[in-house]
């Protein structure tokens, strides 16, 4: 799994590319855990090319979502593949991000 | 402004410069002490304001009236707070608490809502005279309603400001003004005290299990989400994958209920008590061979939803407003509501008599 971390315009975009599995969100918790020091404002999980997603990484998508509910912010999931929009959906997370 | 004083008005200037910073420390005490008592007491005020009169303010007063007062102590306005308050109601429940907090100057407190005629109509506000040990002059605290706040700062206006006697129509006008104004108050009272008691009849029906005679709406599916309707289902489907359940808000559920056609609590808790097997056997269906081991708490009332429309010929098309209405409109709940709807299909409850009409 890749993730790449930038900014675009007032947002904050985290491109996440592969298989968001345990084993890469472990890796991958500190980076995208510390976005919550941007969740004041808008942080975009840019989901094009992400494949799966485990619990493990649901986890961090809550994290990142509660991290913006207690400072107003907002976390959108964008571009979100068919087989990410199953998961999120079985687990009754369809409602809980703004998904564009 | 030049002012023409004499020396008694300039020794009360005198003193008044001296003391300044205390009147503006007590001002600021005084301010804190309520705004923390209010907030304490879950009193909504529309403002809280306080000032400390100026030099020129307060000499222009002397230069009118100095003879009246004997020293700075007999000024009771040179810390003036001011209270407004959405309710009329409020008015005296801001005075209970000023009276709790400090030592009130009876006789010089106006409540000048009853200083009206039944015939006549006007300034309406409550004045209090205030006083706290180790602070040796009083203050006045103002309460009024922001009707009463808007009518004052009008009346005050265009009655004194403007330089021009007002001809006496206009006068008469600004007090008809007045009068709607107290009724416009006194309505506003009203619809809070009735939608209170709407809420407390509401509450007492939930509870005592009422719930076809309760109408779904807002107010009442929030009481409902109290009793945690939907735990026992979501715990259902959580033992499966043994999986941890997220709380989260259920409230965008009312408008798909009551998109579903629902219109009381009781409908709502049918759909529990008929489709709860539906609903279970969809998400066993879905996450029984993953190993997901979260799901969020709206995961239950999502797939009661599901279960109502497949059962009810609803089909892929009922299901995809269900994700629409949850994530927004997306030709991907197409896909899911194809799936879904392909899969249920082979599912117990969509094969079984109906619980509720023995179909």
């Amino acid at each position: 799994m890749e993730v790449n971390i930038y900014k675009q315009n007032k947002e904050v975009v985290a491109e996440l590319v592969g298989r968001m599995d345990t084993p890469a969100t472990q890796e991958f918790a500190p980076q995208l855990e510390a976005l919550t020091k941007d969740a004041a404002g808008t942080i975009v999980l840019d989901c094009k090319n992400l494949t799966y997603i485990s619990s493990s990484g649901l986890r961090i998508f809550l994290t990142l979502r509660k991290a913006a509910a207690e400072k107003g912010g907002r976390v959108v999931v964008r571009s979100i593949r068919d087989e990410i929009r199953s998961v999120f959906m079985m687990t009754g997370f369809l409602n809980l991000f703004d998904i564009e | 402004m030049e002012r023409h004083l004499d020396a008694h008005c300039e020794a009360i200037l005198h003193e008044y410069h001296d003391m300044l910073p205390r009147f503006r420390e007590t001002a600021a005490d005084v301010h804190k002490k309520l705004k923390q008592t209010f907030a304490e007491a879950g009193l909504v005020v529309a403002a809280l304001e306080s000032r400390v009169k100026t030099r020129d303010s307060l000499a222009g007063k002397l230069e009118l009236k100095g003879g009246k007062y004997k020293s700075l102590a007999d000024i009771t306005d040179i810390i003036g707070i001011r209270v407004v308050t959405f309710y009329v109601d409020d008015v005296d429940k801001v005075a209970s608490v000023l009276e709790r907090l400090f030592d009130i100057d009876w006789e010089n407190s106006v409540d000048k809502r009853k200083i009206h005629e039944i015939d006549s109509f006007g300034y309406l506000s409550l004045h209090y005279i205030c006083s706290m040990p180790d602070f040796p002059y009083r203050f006045e605290i103002q309460i009024r309603t922001v009707l009463q706040h808007a009518w004052a700062n009008m009346n005050h206006d265009i009655g004194y400001k403007s330089g021009v006697e007002v001809p006496r129509e206009y006068l008469r006008n600004l007090n008809r003004l007045a009068g709607v104004l107290e009724l416009a108050d006194e309505q506003f009272s009203i619809i809070r005290r009735e939608i209170s008691d709407y809420r407390r009849r509401v509450k007492a029906l939930v509870a005592s299990g009422n719930l076809d005679d309760v109408p779904l709406d807002g107010d009442t599916f929030r009481s409902y989400l109290d009793l945690k309707p939907f735990d026992a289902l979501n715990k259902r489907i959580a033992a499966v994958n043994q999986a941890e359940i997220q709380e989260v808000s259920l409230m965008p559920y009312l408008t798909i209920f009551k998109g579903l056609g629902m219109h009381t609590l009781g409908d709502v808790n049918r759909l529990i008590d008929v489709y709860g097997d539906g609903a279970y056997q969809i998400a066993c269906y879905q996450i029984g061979l993953t190993d997901l081991d979260i799901i969020s708490s709206s995961l239950a009332p999502q797939d009661l939803c599901i279960a109502f429309i497949l059962k009810n010929g609803g089909g892929k098309a009922g299901v995809r407003y269900i994700f629409d209405m949850l994530s927004g409109p997306s030709d991907s709940n197409d896909m899911i509501a194809e799936m879904l709807t392909q899969q249920a299909s082979g599912l117990p409850f969509m094969n079984q008599k109906d619980k509720q009409d023995g179909k």
